[in-house]
């Protein structure tokens, strides 16, 4: 592997993990809501509006977390009996087929829609809080997430992913 | 026949899956591209239908409900690495030892208790193959009926709400009620969540006596007066007040969440808060231990957040070509009826849940396979209930179900398939006997204003079309007018 497949590797990988400690902040605005509804009765919107936009962040990069983990949900009831070598040329056509092209769509066809919303710093449209283009760029991070793990596993020779 | 495309794509799709054994997600989306650019060479659709796509995604990050996914994912995962799944385990050994059961009956407590809270069928079978399999092992009980216990406890979680699969199920119920409303211009109160999980908490309470039942049955005779499986340290007077008070919050939060009193987003954040609270307190939540928990937490969110963002796309392509409508015209034309049509709906979404995990059911095959079902059955709250039924029943039917094939690959020990069956049978008895009871008298089926959900179809309105006073009372009741003091309110907190 190259140092710059290496390093591309790393930046991922720091991402994903540091993503990781989002589920904190969204689980406590989340436990926050309801005393800030029903007793304080002030900013359980905006602790909504935050959780949600955590949120969308965290299951941005989950989902590439979860391919560097091997996580993804898969019936191997036949292909456990794959050797390492098929099933890692397996994974290559995959990424190349399916993962490359379908991000490349989602960047194309989100970018229009994700570029106007930061341009125009969205609000939530029920709430008018500040912050509803973060959903929109975790839709771009997502893909762009994919895109780059999906190219590395392509020319990635060899080498573990982390466990 | 452009229509019947959608059904090449399962058949594709369930092929793909079985012979490459890539991931789930991975084969939607490349089966759905595939399809995509086909249909748009025949002239099926174009491509702005497709860029539809990023606003579908950017649906499911702004919906409320899939928040509980991580937080469930959090709490199940604290509950696998806090030493709390193991005190629960010796202290319920130790309280039913008198019944001579108490291991098994206390694998199957910890099932019920902590699977719906798990990732997956897979995840629970994981846990409880770790926590306790050994202990029926040391009990004297064969790997067989050891197994087929850990299959029958982690498919518990797929029927007790509010579990995981509860909460995406009620969502997806939603969406293909919405459909199928829409293809039959019927106005009734949609299904919810909240719906799904009253109306599954009957049958799941027959299904977990009689499951009950069969484990003390099957294992008493074994156990009676036996310490083997008994944990041989003695549970402490703590031990005993952490079970107790553990078993007593995680009842109260899920009966809450259940009966309407909380939302099971804030439910699940205040369990996960008092779990991290618990940790801290007995210093079991060292650095270590979080770096695991939000490892395994941002894992499991994150396959199952694919397996959405795939079956997005995948029944994006498959409604492109109508094959929605040309299966529902297809179950008119069968001319079975209600009843047949039943049948055999239920009939592929149990043979397709022999090789798919609960939540490829609820992501590919159910928002394709219930809405022309429910242009014809109008109880959607029933077809739910019967559907997770038979979703349970699938899982544990050897030799594919897949709570079987994961039970079999987590042993790690050779199992015999004749005897791991023979083991099972009585339960699938049971999950039979629970399926004809729900069939035969859909009353018990727990039923939230039951007349706004169903549509009036008797032969004098046809149509199932409601009274124009009908339909404002009902709007009335689903959008109260709001005061002048709650209309400068937001709808959005809690909204589920």
């Amino acid at each position: 592997m190259t140092a710059f497949g290496r390093m591309l590797d790393r930046t991922v990988g720091g991402i994903t993990r540091a993503g990781g400690i989002l589920v904190l902040p969204v689980c406590l605005l989340l436990f926050l809501q309801w005393p800030l509804r029903d007793v304080v009765q002030l900013y359980s919107r905006e602790a909504n509006d935050l959780a949600q936009c955590l949120f969308a962040l965290y299951v941005s990069v989950a989902i590439t977390y979860a391919t560097r983990r091997h996580a993804h949900l898969a019936t191997d009831v036949v292909a456990q009996r794959y050797s390492e070598g098929t099933r890692e040329t397996l994974a290559r056509v995959g990424a190349v087929f399916v993962l490359v092209p379908w991000s490349l769509f989602i960047l194309y066809a989100a970018w229009p829609m994700a570029a106007q919303s930061v341009r125009q710093l969205e609000s939530f449209p029920e709430t008018f809080n500040p912050g509803y283009f973060v959903l929109k760029i975790a839709l771009l991070l997502a893909a762009f997430l994919v895109l780059i793990q999906a190219l590395f596993d392509v020319f990635r020779h060899g080498g573990q992913r982390e466990s | 026949m452009i229509e019947t495309a959608g059904i090449g794509m399962l058949v594709a799709v369930a092929l793909l899956l079985i012979v490459t054994g890539l991931p789930a997600w991975l084969v939607l989306i490349g089966v759905a591209l595939l399809f995509a650019a086909g249909g748009m060479v025949a002239g099926a659709f174009a491509l702005p239908l497709l860029t539809a796509m990023p606003a579908r995604l950017l649906g499911l990050l702004e919906q409320d409900i899939l928040q509980a996914l991580p937080l469930y994912v959090l709490m199940g995962a604290l509950l696998n690495h806090l030493p709390l799944a193991q005190i629960l385990f010796r202290t319920g050994s130790r309280a039913l030892a008198a019944t001579g059961a108490g291991p098994s009956l206390a694998g199957l407590g910890l099932g019920v208790l902590l699977a719906p809270m798990n990732g997956s069928v897979g995840a629970s079978v994981a846990m409880l193959s770790r926590t306790v399999q050994p202990r029926l092992d040391a009990s004297g009980m064969s790997p067989e009926r050891g197994a087929a216990l850990v299959c029958v406890a982690s498919t518990m979680g797929v029927v007790i709400p509010p579990s995981l699969v509860l909460i995406l199920l009620g969502d997806a119920m939603m969406r293909a009620h919405t459909e199928a409303t829409n293809l039959t211009h019927e106005s009734v109160r949609i299904i919810n969540t909240q719906d799904v999980f009253v109306g599954a908490l009957v049958p799941a309470a027959i299904l977990l006596t009689l499951c009950a039942v069969v484990t003390w049955w099957t294992n008493r005779s074994r156990q009676v007066g036996a310490t083997a499986g008994l944990p041989t340290v003695p549970s402490t007077m703590r031990e005993w007040l952490t079970a107790g008070v553990t078993t007593l919050f995680i009842g109260s939060l899920l009966a809450g969440v259940t009966l309407g009193y909380l939302y099971a987003v804030e439910a699940a954040a205040f369990g996960a808060v008092a779990l991290f609270g618990f940790g801290l307190a007995t210093r079991t939540l060292t650095m270590a231990v979080l770096a695991d928990v939000l490892r395994d937490t941002m894992a499991v969110t994150g396959a199952l957040f694919a397996l959405l963002v795939a079956a997005t796309m995948f029944t994006l392509v498959v409604r492109a070509f109508g094959t929605d409508r040309w299966v529902a015209a297809a179950l008119v034309r069968l001319g079975a009826g209600e009843w047949g049509s039943l049948l055999v709906v239920l009939a592929i979404v149990a043979a397709c849940a022999l090789v798919l995990d609960a939540f490829e059911m609820i992501f590919v095959v159910i928002p394709v396979a219930i809405p022309p079902l429910l242009t014809l059955v109008h109880d959607a709250t029933w077809v739910a209930v019967l559907t997770l039924l038979i979703l349970q029943a699938s899982f544990l039917t050897p030799p594919f179900g897949y709570a079987v094939l994961m039970v079999r690959n987590a042993i790690r020990r050779k199992l015999s398939l004749s005897g791991l069956a023979r083991a099972l049978l009585p339960y699938l008895m049971a999950q039979l006997l629970v399926l004809v009871l729900v069939l035969a008298w859909p009353s018990l089926i727990w039923q939230r204003n039951p007349t706004a959900l169903i549509g009036d179809n008797s032969p004098d309105n046809p149509a199932g079309a409601m009274s124009d006073e009908d339909a404002r009372r009902m709007t009335e009741r689903q959008f109260p007018p709001l005061s002048d003091e709650e209309s400068g309110k937001d709808s959005k907190d809690g909204k589920e």
